[in-house]
């Protein structure tokens, strides 16, 4: 889109319910919303429907078998059709692409798109805003050519980008699987792909997996897809560190132990021009708690997540939260939330009772998502892998040690971290360096850390933006 | 060695400078897709250290890509090209 084209963008838009992300809990709530002949406006920072797990390539490629998609990915397709079927010309559903969401209030969400300021007025508001990788620093993470999984994903699947020719997978959880695939679908050697979590510990997700038959066809799928191209899962291992002069050239691998404390002596030396790691997931919060939704800990959900209700409900009537914004599940959880959010919006509406089944399917999902994922729940010991001199804060480029510094001077938490050496105060607002500032900072080897704190803008937006927000 | 992923289909070719350099990038490519794929993996220099930093989330969460475009520093992982952009290095020259 031209700046020409986007001055000419309606500063203000109005919709019956507002939808932030475009994935399958976004899109879930949408398709049934505009089934019942509701207006929806969906905002996502992407171009396309999709998410992140569902990502499509730029309209006018297509991606017909070269890379390989699991079963799974069928019911995504499908979701997308019906999606994008409601949202052709004069649809009820609109997709504003490119949408940067900066503040939140009731019934009110502001955003930036292509350096526009627009504002999206709605009655009841549905977040599905996903996730993100979790990233644990570790000696040479900073290197051009180290990624996390997820921004692999998004090379391949979403741009039809070669990452490089060997890669090296690592990380933990089920997400390193489908990293995997993407490489060899788009010819990337995969040099070795490295679970932290071990084979026993791992074990403990078996059973969910066995009794889930969707889980099971796809791990099933992953399993044959690997063994096909002799690739196979360490576990029990992981990076040690990156080297490379201006861009990653090697990295040194090793075993660590039940903990994910790096074990002595285990490191070996790999070749590769790309690495992707991925430590878990992430949930992002900020929108629902700048709405004034609670949070809770979860450390199974990957941190701190949304509290809402038996029918996706916020402490704030009018607005809704499904899937990862409420604790990482993946998307079948994601998609059978958003249908229980646009059934319960719908009530309130029209007076349309809720569904026992939505109730009963979102809570199943969710059940057999908590008892896998418990199984990759991050593993403190990973924080031994950054030394003193290892950059935590990117933004800032805070060091291990200045960060430690900080914390013995100013206190331990959060903020006095922050005030005293300004880690985490630069433009990722602490989306990366936050899941371990505090881990790494005080040396007290734990995932918990403070709530975030939410300031706006939600993400760093231009000051005109501001200054022109609508109202 | 980067590149494009064969038998995916092509789009229109647009031509954009990087760092005065020209590069081939195709529509609908973020800046970032298109500087990775032509070998450009470093595009901002870090805030303090001056060090080279590339993608690292690839879906707007990190601000580690950010490069210039017409003054205003930009995410390269979000933004589209466009043909004749001029697009600089973020960060520290």
């Amino acid at each position: 889109m031209t700046s020409a084209d986007a001055t000419q963008l309606d500063a203000v838009i109005e919709a019956d319910v507002g939808i932030v992300g475009a994935g399958p809990g976004g899109m879930a709530a949408a398709v049934r919303l505009a089934a019942a002949g509701l207006r929806v406006v969906v905002l996502d920072e992407g171009q396309r429907a999709g998410g992140q797990i569902y990502r499509q390539l730029p309209e006018g490629m297509q991606n017909h078998g070269v890379i390989q998609e699991p079963p799974s990915h069928d019911a995504g397709h499908d979701l997308i059709q019906s999606f994008e079927g409601h949202a052709q010309g004069g649809g009820a559903i609109e997709l504003v692409r490119g949408a940067t969401v900066w503040d939140a209030q009731l019934g009110r969400l502001w955003f930036e798109q292509d350096g526009v300021s627009r504002l999206l007025r709605c009655g009841h508001i549905v977040l599905a805003p996903g996730a993100y990788d979790r990233s644990i620093p570790f000696p040479g993470w900073t290197l051009p050519g180290v990624v996390t999984a997820g921004a692999l994903q998004v090379m391949v699947r979403g741009f039809g980008v070669v990452p490089g020719q060997r890669a090296l997978v690592v990380g933990s959880g089920p997400l390193l699987l489908p990293t995997v695939t993407s490489l060899l679908g788009a010819g990337v050697e995969v040099v070795a792909a490295l679970e932290a979590s071990s084979r026993m510990r791992a074990l403990r997700a078996a059973p969910s997996v066995a009794f889930h038959a969707a889980r099971r066809r796809e791990a099933m799928w992953y399993m044959k897809q690997l063994w096909r191209n002799s690739v196979k899962l360490q576990w029990g291992w992981t990076v040690f560190a990156c080297e490379g002069d201006g861009r990653v050239e090697r990295a040194i691998i090793g075993k660590v132990d039940s903990h994910g404390r790096p074990r002595k002596g285990t490191e070996r030396t790999i070749k590769c021009d790309v690495v992707g790691a991925g430590f878990g997931l992430v949930p992002s919060i900020e929108i629902g708690m700048r709405l004034g939704a609670d949070t809770h800990m979860l450390p199974v959900r990957g941190g701190h997540c949304l509290v809402v209700d038996r029918e996706q409900r916020t402490a704030v009537p009018t607005v809704f939260a499904v899937g990862e914004t409420c604790g990482i599940g993946g998307a079948e959880v994601a998609r059978a939330e958003g249908d229980l959010a646009a059934a319960a919006i719908l009530r309130d509406l029209r007076g349309l009772p809720v569904a026992s089944a939505l109730v009963s399917q979102a809570r199943a999902e969710r059940r057999a998502a908590d008892s896998m994922l418990g199984a990759f729940a991050p593993l403190p010991g990973l924080h031994d892998l950054a030394r003193p001199d290892t950059i935590v804060c990117r933004c800032e480029d805070i060091t291990r040690l200045r960060a430690e510094e900080s914390a013995a001077m100013h206190g331990e938490s959060m903020r006095a971290i922050k005030i005293g050496c300004r880690a985490g105060m630069g433009p990722c607002q602490a989306r990366i360096c936050g899941p371990s500032l505090q881990a790494m900072a005080t040396g007290v080897n734990t995932c918990a850390m403070d709530v975030p704190v939410v300031q706006v803008p939600l993400k760093p937006v231009r000051s005109e933006t501001i200054l022109n927000a609508p109202e | 060695m980067s590149g494009r992923v064969a038998g995916l289909g092509e789009r229109e070719l647009v031509v954009f400078t990087f760092d005065g350099q020209e590069v081939n990038a195709w529509q609908g490519d973020t800046i970032a897709m298109a500087l990775w794929a032509h070998g450009q993996v470093a595009v901002r220099n870090s805030s303090s250290e001056g060090q080279p930093r590339g993608v690292l989330c690839n879906m707007g969460i990190c601000y580690d890509c950010l490069v210039q475009v017409e003054g205003v520093a930009v995410r390269s992982c979000t933004t589209l090209v466009k043909p004749g952009m001029i697009v600089g290095r973020g960060g520290k020259s």
